[in-house]
């Protein structure tokens, strides 16, 4: 239904920062030139070739620093928004892994797999090398099956704890049922693949090597809709073919239904996906629709249910309703920051060619997101959750840093060629402001009249209103820098 | 347009920050000191063992007593590879045993009367115990658990299990918000963010990593323009705190009272350091079991609170919040080896405290200006999101219910408080594993409720009905659920 709605600068800049990371002019006017309305625009964004990237080094600082470097300069920046996603949703850390190289093949499903049929994501991320040592299913066994895994494909992967409706979707004994469909899957050392060890796999054919009659049959969602009040036994289902039984529960999860009947999955992972990129605080009725629109309970294509996302009227509520904005994550705003104003960090660390010259990890350390060190299984808290006294600070750094960067080429911040203002002694404040709110996307909290640009205009004339004297080198950069200072530090920068 | 200035936050303060501290004002007794003896004197520190602390390991039972209690947990914990169960004697062959910890004053089971011992990492614990500043919570939980650690962590947080509340504010945050202006900062979390305990939207609560890594970043290049572009920056938060709408409004006053404590609080690093070097280095002394997260998070708790005591001004923190991860021990857990996973988390927190604490008893020795009585202002209290499974698996343990909580600081009663969850296989058969709650019989549970409750009312002098407001019970629910509000744990003197 909106799919065809005519596509506005505004909207088009929405939908790049949303889908993106900032929206840069040159971006815009290509975006408004090449479609006339929302559905068009999303699918240029979104019918990208995935890229084969994969931030791979045996020093994962310099991995992360790959990523980082990977998100400035490509040209897909919805694919690397879709791979922060699923780094989040599937968060798994190199501080428990220790392994670099097991780090960067999960992270390369988040690109290959991120935009297309989710189950095929599940499943691969079921037989990863870097999740199975992350949540233990290396360490599961018949004789104590571990519920690590299990839970959190439950609770986090696939149904959440609640449904929409506050109900829960799964039981203990779910989660004890499925540990025994993963019990003895191990990886090959060499080639890190996923392999199935029978004899440390519960069977559950009460032989000899199997004795655990209590743990009764393999049955799982026991009285789900989906499945009545027998639930479905999975080890029936697979048989003697062991290794299928994951492949049992995945169908009987992907078929589940919550207590209003709806597919347990679709409407999860569409949730997931609309906090994400449109609204933190969705209604139902939004997450229906899209699932429905998208024919998500049936496909998983998470493509097609962004694109039911970017046309949709609530995607572009913030542009009207300020209560709707949602908080930059720390990447976001760094490399947004980064991109608007056309500069590159340096060397393999990563660092800004100014002010404190800390390393780019270590300053999104201090905002608090490290890269391929989740903080937990949980990943990371959302919204104003990123907002405290400590990662304020840090934000407020790395922009101070951003304004100090000079030298040679991209690494250094040349105002005088992002805007043309002339040489004179009487320049209108009022455009200076205009012009550098624009560029950082935030034109709209910084319109005529506002307090806004009040505050800025009087930062420019020192108090003294009236026009202010660019005649002089040393006056021109100083005011210029501080107020792209001043933007980046902003609460409304802190938003988009 | 009118836009406020904070007159306070200038750069000029840059030095001034550091003068106010100078050594000539240290002998003298600013405003604040009014306030000695009384109970907005108090502290409060929140220690949150991340990741579901095993508290069958954390406090054990060394016989049965008139119960079965040692035989159920012989049960349940295994000897042999990949066993964690506690030897009841001294271990043997490089691993340690309940002996190692055992208390010599009286720690028994108020319900069975069995012995408990401390696991061997808490040593320090022990020590805490036997001198009466450390009190054992047994069987800490509330009605219908989780074993999700995100749900678990928020009902913690919250104490708020059926969500009776509006909002998700933390259970202190909640007393926090009514006793305090927006414009106060009386909290600090020690990390990046808020800790969920302190969370509300009435005043301010500090995130600070590291106080010398605490300061506003300004720019040098352009010093003499540095006013003006303070002067913006104040104005520009001030506007969005007060004319924002959503989640503009957060972030102008979070900006506001980060730049007003930027000036303050990272000169209360220098300042501890310059005076009690000798003690930050015991933090970091690794015979004394210093060295970790947890002695370098205690240690910025010990240089806020020294410059709060001493009445340094805009500084004026009571609660705060750390924590220490790694209890998610589905595997490799380890039982009374030295290196195992969980002697070291319990090594490192309970060694940490005692750091901390010792830190905080020279503080008070030979002052005369109210300082004198720290000791007895502090109280922390030790808690973990939940306990986990009665019987371990391979070699760890999954997701559990009940378990222990401590209460360390001055003032305490001392002693057991609460009962041992009941272990028995009967439990383990019917109820999956693990201990359910109950508010009836010998083995009734201790609602954290009752805990936060007690410390708000008995420590920080809450009225009871202000109390019974912060923490509702749970009404309409199953009898067997938590309805008394007396807040009357037998923890303080």
């Amino acid at each position: 239904m909106s799919e065809s709605t005519a596509l506005d600068e505004a909207s088009a800049r929405h939908l790049l920062r949303r889908s993106g990371f900032g929206a840069i002019d040159r971006d815009v006017e290509r975006l408004l030139s090449r479609n006339e309305t929302r559905g068009e625009a999303a699918a240029s964004i979104l019918d990208y070739k995935p890229s084969k990237f994969r931030p791979r080094n045996k020093d994962i600082d310099i991995a992360h620093n790959k990523w980082i470097k990977f998100m400035v300069r490509n040209r897909t920046p919805i694919q690397e928004k879709l791979a922060l996603f699923w780094h989040d949703h599937f968060a798994t850390s190199n501080d428990v892994v220790r392994d670099p190289k097991q780090m960067a093949d999960q992270n390369r499903l988040f690109r290959s797999l991120g935009k297309g049929d989710f189950r095929v994501l599940m499943n691969a991320i079921n037989r990863d090398a870097a999740m199975m040592d992350f949540l233990d299913t290396i360490r599961n066994s018949k004789e104590e099956p571990n519920e690590n895994y299990p839970r959190e494909l439950q609770e986090l992967f696939c149904f959440g704890v609640f449904d929409l409706d506050g109900q829960p979707n799964y039981t203990q004994e779910d989660i004890v049922q499925i540990a025994r469909a993963f019990t003895g899957w191990r990886t090959n050392s060499k080639n890190n693949q996923a392999y199935l060890n029978e004899n440390r796999h519960d069977k559950g054919t009460g032989a000899p090597e199997d004795p655990y009659p209590e743990r009764g049959p393999k049955v799982i969602f026991a009285g789900n809709s989906a499945f009545g009040p027998g639930g479905y036994d999975f080890g029936a289902a697979a048989g003697t073919n062991y290794e299928a039984e994951i492949d049992e529960v995945m169908n009987a999860i992907f078929q589940h239904q919550d207590s209003a009947g709806r597919n347990t999955v679709a409407h999860w992972i569409g949730y997931r996906l609309i906090t994400f990129f449109a609204d933190p605080e969705p209604t139902n009725a939004y997450v229906e629709s899209m699932v429905s629109a998208s024919n998500f309970d049936t496909t998983f294509n998470v493509r097609d249910f962004l694109y039911q996302v970017f046309v949709s009227d609530e995607f572009y509520a913030p542009l009207s309703d300020p209560t709707k904005r949602s908080v930059k994550w720390p990447v976001d705003y760094v490399i947004t920051t980064l991109r608007l104003l056309g500069m590159k960090l340096r060397s393999r660390y990563q660092y800004i060619n100014g002010g404190s010259y800390d390393e780019i990890r270590d300053q999104l350390s201090n905002m608090g997101q490290l890269l391929l060190e989740p903080p937990s299984v949980f990943g990371w808290d959302w919204e104003t959750s990123w907002v405290s006294s400590s990662t304020l600070l840090a934000r407020y750094g790395f922009a101070r840093d951003v304004i100090s960067a000079r030298g040679r080429g991209k690494t250094t911040l040349r105002p005088e060629r992002l805007f043309d203002f002339a040489e004179s002694p009487a320049v209108d404040p009022e455009i200076v402001v205009e012009a550098i709110a624009n560029l950082l996307g935030v034109g709209d909290e910084f319109a005529p009249a506002s307090n806004n640009r009040a505050i800025l205009v009087d930062y420019l004339t020192d108090g003294n209103g009236g026009t202010v004297d660019f005649s002089d080198y040393e006056t021109r950069d100083m005011k210029l820098r501080g107020a792209i200072c001043l933007v980046l530090q902003s609460p409304a920068y802190m938003l988009h | 347009m009118a836009i406020s200035r904070r007159q306070f936050l200038r750069r000029s303060g840059f030095a001034t920050a550091g003068g106010l501290m100078g050594p000539g004002i240290l002998g003298n007794p600013w405003m604040q000191r009014a306030l000695a003896e009384t109970i907005g004197d108090r502290y409060f520190i929140s220690f949150f063992l991340n990741g579901g602390n095993d508290g069958l390991n954390t406090v054990v039972p060394y016989d049965n007593g008139g119960g079965t209690l040692r035989s159920d947990y012989e049960n349940a914990r295994r000897t042999n590879s990949g066993g964690i169960q506690l030897d009841a004697g001294s271990g043997g062959g490089g691993v340690e045993g309940l002996d190692q910890a055992m208390p010599t004053s009286s720690f028994l089971d108020p319900n069975t009367g069995a012995q408990l011992s401390f696991h061997p990492g808490l040593q320090a614990f022990r020590d805490l115990y036997d001198a009466g500043q450390l009190v054992v919570l047994q069987g800490c939980g509330y009605p219908e658990p989780s074993l999700s650690h995100d749900v678990a962590t928020t009902i913690w947080e919250t104490g708020d299990p059926f969500g009776a509340l509006a909002g998700s504010k933390g259970w202190a945050g909640r007393h926090l918000e009514a006793e305090y202006n927006p414009t106060d900062i009386p909290a600090v979390t020690i990390d990046n963010q808020v800790a969920g305990e302190l969370q509300q939207t009435g005043t301010s609560v500090l995130a600070i990593r590291r106080l010398n890594r605490f300061g506003f970043p300004y720019d040098d290049e352009y010093e003499d323009d540095e006013q003006a572009k303070q002067d913006a920056f104040d104005a520009l938060y001030d506007e969005a705190a007060a004319n924002g709408s959503g989640p503009a409004v957060f972030i102008g006053n979070s900006g506001a009272a980060t730049a007003q404590a930027a000036q303050s609080y990272p000169a209360l690093h220098t300042d501890y350091e310059n005076e009690r070097g000798g003690f930050s280095d015991m933090y970091d002394d690794q015979n004394l079991g210093g060295g970790t997260s947890t002695t370098r998070d205690l240690r910025e708790v010990a240089k806020i609170i020294y410059g709060t005591a001493k009445g340094v001004p805009n500084v004026n923190s009571r609660f705060f919040q750390v924590h220490n991860g790694g209890y998610d021990n589905h595997s490799d857990q380890g039982g009374g080896d030295p290196d195992g996973r969980h002697y070291r988390l319990h090594r490192e927190v309970s060694a940490g405290i005692k750091i901390f604490l010792d830190d905080i008893a020279d503080m008070a020795n030979g002052q005369t200006d109210g300082r004198q009585n720290l000791p007895d202002k502090i109280c922390i209290l030790v808690w973990s999101e939940f306990s986990r499974r009665i019987i371990q698996n391979d070699n760890g343990t999954d997701h559990g219910t009940q378990g222990p909580m401590f209460v360390i600081g001055g003032g305490l009663a001392g002693g057991v408080v609460g009962n041992h969850p009941n272990i028995a296989q009967a439990v383990i058969d019917n109820y999956n594993g693990n201990t359910p709650y109950s508010q009836s019989g010998g083995f009734r549970s201790t609602d954290i409720r009752d805990v936060y409750g007690t410390i708000l009312k008995n420590w920080m002098n809450v009225p009871q009905g202000t109390v019974q407001a912060i923490l509702p019970a749970d009404g309409g629910n199953p009898a067997d659920y938590w309805t008394v509000q007396d807040f009357d744990l037998p923890i303080f003197l």
